[in-house]
Order: structure tokens, then C-alpha cells, then sequence
């Protein structure tokens, strides 16, 4: 009885602080160091939501509170397009680069060889590469190339361009740094965990699918679904590559905000901005309940969305 | 018999098919190679180029180090950029590792651990607004009109309007801003995966709190410390978009010089040559603070030595 009250006692104290009763300064400063860079973080957020409630034109010059500009949001054909390239931009990169990441992943961690050693210098050096090189890189290997990564002479789309050139060029350019972030991601975690159970199941005759359909796939699928997560973030963010590669009627997000910092920036931006995170947090929240349903804890669930394993 | 047939008939195609399994990472390398090394090759050739006419952006008849020479030339623009460049560039990663440390250490120990997810999320909530908008959030609540003025008008605090936006001040606030997440979060995973266990060794063993942080904590969270400081140190380099949102005239970045040639001088050698020397001297820094790293590592090895032949007996 005793032996396991202390058991538990031990345990409580692994997972919590130990509780003091005397006042622990540096316990107090860590919180308040805590708060504070909360505030830091979100100050500017908060700045982005209060000002899209105002009415002047310019965003910067707060002339009163009104939803103005959000009225006319449904009516702007530019910021909406550019709003749905990203998006379009979002998802191609990321399944590109959570499908190639992955298989990469799996065979990283379970056929391991000497040329791992090469392919994981090659991830490695992607990940170390400044964006402002792959953009210049890129840019002149699309115009070099041409193909599908060139626009058709009489615009539209026909055998050699299924997609927009603009686009597609978007999903490559976004899907290389991803691709990396998603092997290592994979890499990690069936590292992590032992092959054993994926020798079971071949010993008890499964065939190769069966086994990575049932067994690998989902032991693997919390850093899978980080990795998605990450890569789609990621390329709604991407500014850099995006301003050099972007091809005409294929203008993402971030590249019309940029010019708009660079000419006028009115509180449609705001307004715009306020509405998307909006969406992300209830996307973000979505995807929170499915992996809590799936039986993780909220830690776990917290840790899958920050790619942190 | 017939049993082992079977078993033999099974065994052997599943061989043939699990064999080839590391070619799952064919589709990856044909991405990287076909749209990364080749093409980061071709600005290397590029950037011994030149451009040879007005009309023409690139020409690699006559290949030369004509272009780095350009670049690193004293009286050119490039190398105060550079050298500008390097200063906001190691400022903000010290700065990150200053904030995001206590920061990922509270999270990861003092926390309790209901509350440790729901404090994490907030951690990436930030992430999940583009960072251009939330640089642009700085320039509202730093504007000479801003909410911070008008606030320190108010209070007394100033008599003139608030002025550090376009300067370098809010360059830097804006880098260490937008990258901190990125130091925060492998510093959390490193100090989160330490075993408390070792913490209460320690203590059992009379070192005193600070003791325990300086030779438990702090060695066991260096791989965090290292993944945070690439992580934030490389992709800042590169960067010049903060830099011109909050920095204006004065936020000319070694990477804005590069896209400029791209984008404006259509000077494509030049451009490739100064890419390249962005890249030598992140490499170089790296370097350099490896080196700074391990010379610090191996000092406080060497005074913390204990000298084991006069102990008798070794406990195991």
C-alpha cells in the first residue's frame, strides 16, 4: 500500500511541478517571462483584427469603427482570387510533399543503407539553403525548362499544361523544402518504433499492403498528418519563392499583400486576414478533435500540430 | 510437407516485393534532384558568368570570378548590406535563444501538465496567421499614429510621436518576432523529452536548483539549443521581406540585393555570384560558431574534470 502511494507520488512529480508551499521566486518569474511572451506573440495579431474594423482608407490611420470593409470583401475579385491561389497552392504543395515525404520517411527509417547517408545530406542541404536561392533557381530553371512550367502561347490549358503553368509551379517550388520537413518528420517517428510489429503481421501472412495499410501507416499517421499540416502552412506563408515564380492570373496571397506594403495598405487586408485565421483556427480545431478522437491526449495532440513529434 | 510448400510459396514473394522497398524514396530524390541540385548547379555555373549587353541577362562565354570580386567590392553597396545583414541576422538568433529559452523551459518543466497542450497551441496559433500580416500588425502598433504613441503620449511618456519604425530597432524586433516560434519549439521538445528523474538525481545528490540547471538541464538541452539556433539563423539570413515591411529604406537585407538583381538589374550573373556568398557566409558563421561551441564545451569539461586514479573503489 505504501510502496504504491509512493509510486504515484513519484509519478505526479514526473508529470507535474512538485507543488511548494513556500513562495518560489523563480517559479513566479518564469510565469511572468511566460505571460509576457505570449503578449509578444499575439500583440501584433491583435493589432490586425482591431484595425480591420476600421473605417478609413488607409489601414495604418485609424478613423473610426465600422465593418466597411468587410461588407465589401465578397465584392473584391482580386483579394479573393489571390486568396483562393494560395489555398490551391496550399494543398497541391502539400500533398506533393506529404506523399513523397512519407514514402521517403518509410524508407529512411525501415531500409536503411548506404545511401541514406546521401539522401539525408541532400535533406539537409534543402533545409539549409536561404529561400532567396531556391527562388532564383527555380525561376530560371521554369523559364529554362519551359513545358508545362511555361505559359501556353494562347493561354488556357491544353495537353502539355493540365494545370495553370503558374500554379504548378507554385505546388513544385512549395513542395521542396516541405518534402524534407515531412521525411525527417516520418523518419523520426518510425524510428521511433520498433519494426517487430510490422514482422508480426508479415509472419502472420499479411501481404506487404495489408501490413502498411493496418500496421505502418497507422502507427505513422499523427507525424503524417503533422507533417500535411506543416507543409500547407507553409506555403500559405511562402512570400519569397512565391514573388519570383508566380506566373500570370496565378498571384498568391502573400505576394499582393507585399506589393500592397510596398504601395497602400487599406484595412481590406485586415479584414481578409482576420476572416482567414478565423477559418484556420476552426480547421486547426477540426483537426484537433479527429486526432483526440483518435485517442491521443491534448499534449499529444498539441505536439502532432506543432510538427514536434 | 505440403505445410512447409506453402510456407516456402509465401515467404518468397513477399521478399521479392519488401526488397525494393528503399526505392519509396525515388519519387523524392527525382523532386530534389530535378528542381534543387540541378538548378541551385546552374547558379553556381551562372555565377561565374556575366551579363554581357544591356538587352541580355546572362552570358557564360567568358567565366570568370569577375562577379564575386564585384560584389565584395569595399566601395560597393553589397558588402555593408552584407555585413549589416550579419549583425540583425546574429542579434535575433541570440535574441530568440534569450527569450525562447526560459520561455520553452517554463513550458516543458513548471507547467502543469493540463495545461501544458492548451499552452502549446497558443505557442503555434501565431504561426498559423501569415507572417507578412502579422509583420504588418507590428507596423500598426509602432506607427507614429500608432496605439503604443498614443498611448505613451498619454501617459507622458514622450512628447513626440513614437520613432523606430524604418529603423534598424525595428528591424530587429520584427526578425526576432517572426522566428522565436522556430527557436521555441525544438527548445520544448529537447527539455520536454528530459527525464525528470535526472533533475531529482541531481538534487538527491546535493546539487543546489542552479547546479542542477548548469550541469543536468542545460548539456541534455544543447541538440535543441543547435536545431533552434539553424533553425533560425539560416532562414533569417535569407530573409528581406521583414526587413522591408518594418525597415523601409534602412531595411536593405543581403537577400533584397539578390532579388534585386533578379528582379530589377536583370543582372543574373551578379545575382547568382551574391547568392553564393550568402551562402559561404552563413556556412562560415555556422562555423565559426561551432567552433566558439566546442572550444566552450571542451574549457568546461576540462575545469569540471574529476581526477578518478586516486579513488579506490569505483562504484558501478
Amino acid at each position: 500500500m505504501s510502496a504504491g502511494t509512493v509510486t504515484t507520488a513519484r509519478a505526479s512529480e514526473a508529470t507535474a511541478a512538485p507543488p511548494r508551499h513556500k513562495v518560489d521566486l523563480t517559479n513566479i518569474a518564469l510565469t511572468v517571462w511566460g505571460v509576457l511572451v505570449y503578449v509578444f506573440l499575439f500583440l501584433p495579431i491583435v493589432m490586425i483584427v482591431a484595425f480591420s474594423f476600421n473605417k478609413g482608407r488607409a489601414l495604418l490611420a485609424w478613423e473610426g469603427f465600422g465593418f466597411d470593409w468587410y461588407k465589401g470583401l465578397p465584392h473584391n475579385d482580386v483579394i479573393l482570387g489571390t486568396i483562393s491561389t494560395s489555398l490551391k497552392a496550399a494543398v497541391g504543395a502539400a500533398v506533393i510533399a506529404t506523399v513523397l515525404g512519407s514514402l521517403a520517411g518509410i524508407a529512411l527509417a525501415r531500409r536503411p543503407g548506404k545511401w541514406t547517408i546521401l539522401f539525408m545530406a541532400l535533406v539537409f542541404l534543402v533545409l539549409v539553403t536561404p529561400e532567396i536561392v531556391d527562388a532564383i533557381s527555380l525561376l530560371i530553371w521554369y523559364v529554362r525548362i519551359k513545358g508545362p512550367f511555361a505559359p501556353v502561347p494562347g493561354g488556357g490549358t491544353d495537353l502539355l499544361h493540365p494545370v495553370n503553368y503558374g500554379l504548378l509551379r507554385l505546388w513544385v517550388g512549395h513542395a521542396l523544402f516541405a518534402t524534407a520537413v515531412v521525411t525527417l518528420i516520418v523518419r523520426a517517428r518510425l524510428a521511433g518504433l520498433d519494426e517487430s510489429l510490422e514482422e508480426a503481421a508479415a509472419d502472420l501472412y499479411a501481404s506487404p499492403w495489408r501490413t502498411f495499410r493496418q500496421i505502418t501507416l497507422p502507427l505513422m499517421l499523427p507525424a503524417v498528418l503533422a507533417g500535411a499540416l506543416l507543409s500547407f502552412s507553409l506555403s500559405l506563408d511562402n512570400t519569397i519563392i512565391s514573388t519570383f515564380v508566380h506566373g500570370a492570373g496565378a498571384t498568391p496571397w502573400p505576394v499582393y499583400v507585399f506589393s500592397a506594403v510596398r504601395s497602400i495598405l487599406r484595412p481590406e487586408i485586415a479584414a481578409a486576414s482576420t476572416l482567414l485565421l478565423l477559418l484556420t483556427l476552426v480547421a486547426l480545431g477540426l483537426v484537433a478533435l479527429v486526432l483526440k478522437r483518435s485517442g491521443d491526449s491534448a499534449e499529444d495532440v498539441a505536439r502532432t500540430m506543432a510538427g514536434a513529434g | 510437407m505440403a505445410g512447409t510448400a506453402t510456407a516456402g510459396d509465401v515467404t518468397r514473394p513477399r521478399r521479392r516485393v519488401r526488397a525494393p522497398r528503399w526505392s519509396l524514396a525515388i519519387p523524392a530524390w527525382v523532386l530534389l534532384v530535378s528542381f534543387f541540385v540541378i538548378p541551385v548547379l546552374w547558379i553556381v555555373w551562372y555565377s561565374f558568368g556575366e551579363k554581357p549587353n544591356l538587352f541580355q541577362t546572362i552570358s557564360t562565354e567568358h567565366l570568370s570570378f569577375g562577379r564575386y570580386a564585384e560584389s565584395l567590392d569595399a566601395t560597393g553597396p553589397f558588402r555593408r548590406v552584407f555585413v549589416g545583414t550579419l549583425q540583425i541576422s546574429i542579434l535575433g538568433t541570440l535574441f530568440c535563444l534569450l527569450i525562447g529559452f526560459p520561455f520553452a523551459y517554463w513550458l516543458a518543466v513548471r507547467v502543469q501538465q493540463r495545461w501544458r497542450g492548451l499552452l502549446l497551441a497558443l505557442v503555434i496559433v501565431p504561426f498559423w496567421t501569415n507572417f507578412l500580416v502579422r509583420t504588418i500588425g507590428w507596423r500598426i502598433l509602432l506607427g507614429p499614429q500608432g496605439p503604443l504613441s498614443t498611448l505613451m503620449q498619454n501617459m507622458g511618456l514622450r512628447e513626440s510621436p513614437l520613432a523606430i519604425l524604418d529603423t534598424r530597432s525595428a528591424v530587429q524586433l520584427g526578425v526576432v518576432y517572426n522566428y522565436l516560434p522556430l527557436m521555441i519549439l525544438p527548445l520544448f521538445v529537447a527539455l520536454d523529452r528530459l527525464d525528470p528523474a535526472l533533475r531529482e538525481a541531481s538534487k538527491d545528490l546535493g546539487a543546489g536548483r542552479w547546479r542542477t540547471f548548469r550541469q543536468v538541464t542545460l548539456p541534455l538541452a544543447m541538440p535543441g539549443v543547435i536545431a533552434g539556433t539553424l533553425l533560425v539563423f539560416i532562414p533569417l539570413t535569407g530573409d528581406y521581406i521583414t526587413a522591408q515591411v518594418l525597415g523601409g529604406a534602412k531595411g536593405n537585407m543581403a537577400g533584397r540585393m539578390v532579388a534585386d538583381q533578379f528582379l530589377v538589374a536583370q543582372n543574373w550573373a551578379r545575382g547568382s555570384a551574391m547568392a553564393m556568398l550568402l551562402i559561404l557566409m552563413i556556412l562560415l558563421t555556422l562555423g565559426i560558431g561551432a567552433l566558439i561551441g566546442l572550444g566552450i564545451c571542451a574549457l568546461v569539461r576540462r575545469a569540471r574534470r574529476v581526477d578518478l586514479s586516486d579513488v579506490e573503489t569505483v562504484p558501478a
